[in-house]
C-alpha cells in the first residue's frame, strides 16, 4: 500500500509539467457557461432574435447585440426602433452576465431587468409588455415551447427569464488569455506577457480586474482630467449614473466595462467615440490614470487586450 | 339486544374519534411549523450577518490593497440578496408582514443595505483610483528625480532643494494615507505649493512630470478623506444592528411559540397521561376477562373431555355387551341348527329303529325253524328213509314241505334285504344330517362359490323335519341365478332363522295351507335378492321398526336375537335385510338383499 502510494507520489513528481496550475492574480478566468434548463435557453435564443419585441417589429435583441460582431454592433449609436439613434454606445452581451450591474449606468442588476428596460425603453424598442406577451401568446410554436418549460407558459417574466438565461450561456470562452490563466503560459508570446505586465503596472487592474476584466464597479469617467470638456456636446447620457441616483457624487459616473473581447467591440466608451483600441487606450491613460505611458507601453497593452478575445461556437469572435 | 350493539359500537367508535382528534390538534398545536421556520430564518439571518462580516472583511483587504480584484466586493451582496429573498418568502409566508414591527425591522434591513451598498460602491470607486495613485506616487516622483539628476548644468543648490521637497511631498502624501490628519492635508498643500513655484524654475520638459506627480497628490489629497469618511460611513451602517432587530423579533415570536408549545405540550402530556392509564384499565379488564375465558375454557375442555372419556367407556360398554349378545346369538343360532339336525336325526332314527325292529321280528318269526323239525323227521327215520319217504303218511308230506319251506325262507330273505337297504338308507342321511351341520357350524366369513338353489336346498334340508312336522308347504319360485361368491356360513344363517320364522308365524294357523313361498332373483343384475314369504300372524305396525332390535320377540320361547344377528350378518355382507307386513294376519315377507359378486371364472 505505502510503496504503491509512494510510486503513485513519484509519479506525480515526474508528470510533464503540462497541467500547469492557474495563475494567480488581480485578473480572474472565465467561469464555465452554467447547467441551465435548455428549453428555456433555446426559447430565449428565439426570443432574442424575434423582432416582435419591438413595438413595430423592426428590431430583435440581435439587431444590435450581434454575435458575430463581438455581441454589439459596429456603429457609435445603434439605430432605435424608430430609427434614431440611442443614447449610448451598444455593450457587447457577452459575458454581460458576469457584469454585477447591467447598462452603462448600472441602472439594473439582472439580466432580466435589462431586457424588460430595452424592450419599453422608448429610444430602444419601444414596446409594450402586453404586446409583446399578447405577439409571443399568438403564436403556437411559441406557445407550446413556452407550456413545455414554464408550468404558467407565456408571461412576461417568463419572457425576460428565457431572455436572460440564454444570455447567461453567451460566455466567450477559451480567449487565448484564458488559456494563459488556465496554466498554458506559453500561449502568450513575450510582448503579450509584457503588455499584461504594463497592464498592471499602469493600474488599468485598478477598475479593469476580475472575472469580467472589468464590469465589478462604478468609476467616474474622467479622475484626472475633465474628459467632457475636452469632448464638448456634452448629452444627457453623459452624467451617467447621476441620472440613476440624482446624487452629485455619480455625475459622470459609469459602470467599468468588461475588457473581455475588447478588440473586437469597437466603437469604444459610452458615447463610442472612439473608433479604435490605441484611441481608446490613449483616453484611459489621459482621463483615468492620469499618466503618460511611452508608445512602446500603449502598443504592449493593446497586444495584451488583443489577447482577451474569447470564442463563440468554437470560432474566435 | 341487537340495537343496543350497534349502538354501543356506534358511541365506542365515535369516542375513539373523539380521542384521536384531541390527540392529533393537541400534537399539531405543540410542534408548529413556527419552530422549523424558525431555525430556517435564524440561520439565513446568521448566514447573511456572516456574508456582511466576509463583505466588510472584503472593503478592509480592498483598503488596505491586499487585492486588486474586486468581485469579493460583488459576491457577499449578491449572496446576501439572495439569503434575504428566501428569507423574506419564507417569513411571507408566516404573515409577518402584518406586523408593523416586523415591518419596521424589515425596512430598516433594506433600508441599511441600501445604504451600505451605496456607500461601498462609492468606496470602491474611490478606493480604486487612490490606491492607484497611491502606487503610481513613488514611481512619479522617481521619474521626477531622474529628470532632475540629468539636468546637469543647471542650479545644483536649487535642483537639490526641488527634489527635497518633492520627496518630502512624496512622503508627507504617503503619511497621509496612513494617518489622514488637517495638519498633514495642509503640509501636503504646501508642499504642492512648493511643488507649483518649482515647476516654473524648471525647463518645461519636466513640466509633464510634475503636473502628473501634482495631480496624483492632488487626487490622494482628494480621495483619501472620502475614502476614509466612507469606511467610517460603511463601518456604522447598522445592517448588522438591522439583523439583530430581526433575530430579537425572531426569539421573541419563537419564545411565544414555544410556551404555546409548551403549554400544549403539557396539555399532550396530560392527556397521553391520562390516554395511558385509560389504556392500562382496559388492558387490566382485557387480562382479566381473558384469564376468565381461559377458566371457561379449560373447565369447557376438561368437562369435553370427560364427556368424551364417558362416551368412550359406554362405547366399550356397549362393544361388550353387543359382542356379548353376538356369542349368545351365534351359540343360539347354533342351538337351533342343533335342535333341528337332532330334529331330523331323531326321525331318521325312528325309520332306524322301525327298521331293525322289522329285522329282528322277522328274524324271530323265521320259517328257518321248520326246516329243523323237518330235519329231525329225517333223522327219526334214517334206516328206511325211502320207505319213510315213500309210504309213511308224513313222510310222504315232507318233500312238499320243505319245497314250500324254501319259497317262505327265500320271501322272508327278501323282506330283510329289502329292510335293511331301508335302513342302511336311514343311517346314510343321519351322516348326512350330521356333515351338513358340521360345515355350516364353523365362523367363517370366507367367500366362496355357492350356487343359491343348492343353499336353499340346504337351508330347507337342515329345517325339514320340522316343516314336515308342522305340514308346511314350501313353494320355490326361483329365477336364473348365477353360482355366487358368497358366505355360505352367514348366508345359511340368515335363511334358517327366516325359514324357522316363518314356520312359527305359521303354526297357529290350524283350517288352512300352510304356505312358504321361498323366492331368489337378481335385481338391476347387481343385487342378489333371496325372499321368505309365509302366509302366517304377520307383523303389527309397531312391531316393524323394532323386529330387527336387540332381544325383540313375540313367541314366548323366543330370545330375540334371530332376526337381530340376521340383519347383522346382511350388513356384514354389505346387504341389508327387510321386512314387509301389510299387518296382522295378513303375511310377512322378508327380503335380503347382498351385492351379486358372480363366482370367478362364471358370468
Amino acid at each position: 500500500m505505502s510503496s504503491l502510494a509512494l510510486l503513485l507520489s513519484t509519479g506525480l513528481l515526474f508528470a510533464p509539467g503540462a497541467a500547469a496550475a492557474p495563475l494567480e492574480g488581480p485578473l480572474k478566468p472565465l467561469p464555465a457557461v452554467p447547467v441551465l434548463d435548455s428549453k428555456r435557453v433555446e426559447l430565449g435564443r428565439r426570443l432574442f432574435n424575434d423582432p416582435r419585441l419591438s413595438v413595430n417589429n423592426s428590431l430583435s435583441c440581435a439587431s444590435c447585440h450581434r454575435l458575430d460582431k463581438g455581441g454589439a454592433d459596429t456603429v457609435p449609436h445603434s439605430l432605435g426602433f424608430d430609427g434614431k439613434p440611442v443614447a449610448v454606445n451598444t455593450p457587447s452581451v457577452f459575458n454581460a452576465s458576469l457584469n454585477f450591474h447591467q447598462f452603462w449606468d448600472g441602472r439594473v442588476e439582472t439580466l432580466e431587468d435589462q431586457a424588460h428596460i430595452v424592450v419599453q425603453s422608448p429610444s430602444e424598442m419601444g414596446s409594450d409588455w402586453k404586446v409583446v406577451v399578447q405577439r409571443i401568446a399568438d403564436d403556437p410554436a411559441y406557445r407550446t415551447a413556452f407550456a413545455d418549460a414554464y408550468p404558467d407558459a407565456v408571461t412576461q417574466s417568463n419572457i425576460q427569464g428565457a431572455l436572460a438565461d440564454y444570455e447567461r450561456t453567451l460566455l466567450s470562452a477559451n480567449s487565448r488569455f484564458d488559456q494563459y490563466l488556465a496554466g498554458n503560459t506559453e500561449i502568450l508570446d513575450i510582448e503579450e506577457k509584457y503588455g499584461y505586465q504594463r497592464f498592471q503596472e499602469y493600474g488599468c487592474i485598478a477598475c479593469h480586474q476580475g472575472v469580467n476584466i472589468g464590469g465589478n464597479m462604478f468609476q467616474k469617467f474622467g479622475v484626472l482630467g475633465d474628459y467632457f470638456a475636452a469632448r464638448g456636446n456634452p448629452t444627457e447620457a453623459d452624467l451617467g449614473r447621476f441620472n440613476v441616483t440624482g446624487e452629485e457624487e455619480d455625475r459622470y459616473v459609469f459602470k467599468v466595462p468588461s475588457l473581455r473581447n475588447v478588440a473586437v467591440t469597437a466603437p469604444y466608451f459610452h458615447d463610442g467615440s472612439q473608433a479604435t483600441l490605441e484611441g481608446a487606450v490613449a483616453v484611459m491613460f489621459k482621463y483615468q490614470l492620469g499618466r503618460t505611458p511611452s508608445e512602446e507601453d500603449k502598443r504592449l497593452i493593446v497586444k495584451f487586450l488583443k489577447t482577451l478575445t474569447g470564442e463563440w461556437e468554437g470560432k474566435p469572435l | 339486544m341487537k340495537v343496543s350493539r350497534r349502538l354501543s359500537i356506534l358511541l365506542l367508535s365515535a369516542l375513539a374519534v373523539l380521542l384521536a382528534s384531541i390527540l392529533l390538534f393537541l400534537y399539531l398545536k405543540s410542534r408548529s411549523d413556527q419552530t422549523v421556520t424558525y431555525t430556517e430564518s435564524r440561520d439565513l439571518i446568521r448566514q447573511i450577518k456572516q456574508q456582511d462580516s466576509l463583505w466588510e472583511n472584503e472593503i478592509l483587504k480592498a483598503r488596505v490593497a491586499i487585492t486588486h480584484n474586486y468581485d469579493p466586493l460583488v459576491s457577499p451582496l449578491g449572496e446576501m440578496t439572495r439569503l434575504w429573498q428566501k428569507f423574506d418568502s419564507i417569513e411571507a409566508q408566516n404573515q409577518r408582514n402584518d406586523s408593523p414591527l416586523w415591518r419596521n425591522a424589515h425596512d430598516g434591513y433594506l433600508n441599511a443595505i441600501k445604504e451600505k451598498t451605496r456607500l461601498v460602491e462609492q468606496f470602491k470607486s474611490h478606493n480604486s483610483v487612490l490606491r492607484n495613485s497611491l502606487a503610481f506616487l513613488p514611481t512619479a516622483e522617481d521619474d521626477i528625480q531622474q529628470a532632475l539628476a540629468r539636468m546637469a548644468d543647471a542650479d545644483k543648490l536649487q535642483l537639490q532643494n526641488i527634489a527635497t521637497d518633492t520627496y518630502d511631498l512624496l512622503l508627507s502624501s504617503l503619511e497621509f494615507a496612513q494617518v489622514t490628519s488637517d495638519d498633514r492635508a495642509a503640509d501636503i498643500l504646501v508642499g504642492l505649493n512648493k511643488l507649483a513655484v518649482n515647476k516654473e524654475r524648471l525647463p518645461t520638459e519636466l513640466h509633464g512630470l510634475i503636473d502628473t506627480l501634482s495631480n496624483h497628490v492632488e487626487l490622494i489629497l482628494r480621495e483619501q478623506p472620502k475614502v476614509n469618511r466612507l469606511l467610517e460611513e460603511i463601518e456604522v451602517v447598522p445592517v448588522d444592528e438591522r439583523l439583530d432587530d430581526i433575530t430579537v423579533l425572531l426569539n421573541r415570536d419563537q419564545q411565544q411559540a414555544e410556551t404555546v408549545d409548551q403549554q400544549y405540550h403539557f396539555y399532550l402530556l396530560l392527556f397521553s397521561a391520562l390516554l395511558v392509564l385509560l389504556l392500562i384499565w382496559l388492558g387490566i379488564r382485557l387480562i382479566r376477562s381473558f384469564a376468565e375465558i381461559n377458566q371457561m375454557n379449560r373447565a369447557l375442555v376438561a368437562a369435553n373431555d370427560e364427556l368424551e372419556q364417558r362416551v368412550e367407556e359406554r362405547t366399550r360398554q356397549l362393544k361388550d355387551t353387543q359382542s356379548e349378545l353376538l356369542d349368545t346369538a351365534r351359540q343360539a343360532g347354533m342351538a337351533e341348527i342343533a335342535t333341528n339336525v337332532l330334529h331330523n336325526v331323531g326321525n331318521v332314527l325312528n325309520s332306524v329303529n322301525i327298521s331293525a325292529d322289522l329285522v329282528s321280528r322277522k328274524l324271530r318269526n323265521s320259517k328257518a325253524q321248520g326246516l329243523g323239525k323237518a330235519m329231525q323227521l329225517i333223522n327219526e327215520h334214517k334206516e328206511d328213509l325211502g320207505s319213510f319217504l315213500t309210504e309213511d303218511a308224513k313222510g310222504k308230506l315232507l318233500p312238499g314241505y320243505l319245497n314250500q319251506l324254501v319259497e317262505a325262507i327265500d320271501l322272508e330273505q327278501q323282506g330283510m334285504t329289502e329292510e335293511l337297504n331301508q335302513l342302511s338308507k336311514s343311517v346314510d342321511h343321519i351322516k348326512d344330517i350330521v356333515a351338513t351341520q358340521q360345515s355350516y357350524a364353523g365362523a367363517s366369513s370366507l367367500l366362496e362359490p355357492l350356487s343359491i338353489s343348492e343353499l336353499l336346498e340346504d337351508a330347507l334340508r337342515m329345517n325339514s323335519g320340522a316343516l314336515t312336522r308342522h305340514h308346511v308347504t314350501v313353494l320355490k319360485d326361483y329365477a336364473d341365478v348365477p353360482r355366487i361368491m358368497g358366505d355360505k356360513h352367514r348366508l345359511l344363517l340368515i335363511l334358517i332363522n327366516l325359514i324357522s320364522n316363518a314356520k312359527y308365524a305359521m303354526s297357529d294357523l290350524s283350517n288352512q295351507t300352510r304356505n312358504m313361498t321361498l323366492a331368489a332373483a337378481v335385481v338391476d343384475g347387481e343385487t342378489l335378492q333371496i325372499s321368505v314369504r309365509d302366509e302366517g300372524e304377520g307383523i303389527a305396525p309397531e312391531n316393524m321398526t323394532r323386529i330387527f332390535a336387540h332381544g325383540f320377540t313375540t313367541r314366548k320361547e323366543g330370545h330375540g336375537f334371530g332376526l337381530h344377528s340376521c340383519a347383522l350378518a346382511a350388513i356384514e355382507m354389505n346387504g341389508h335385510l327387510t321386512a314387509h307386513s301389510d299387518g296382522p294376519g295378513k303375511g310377512a315377507l322378508f327380503v335380503l338383499q347382498i351385492p351379486l359378486i358372480p363366482a370367478e371364472g362364471e358370468s
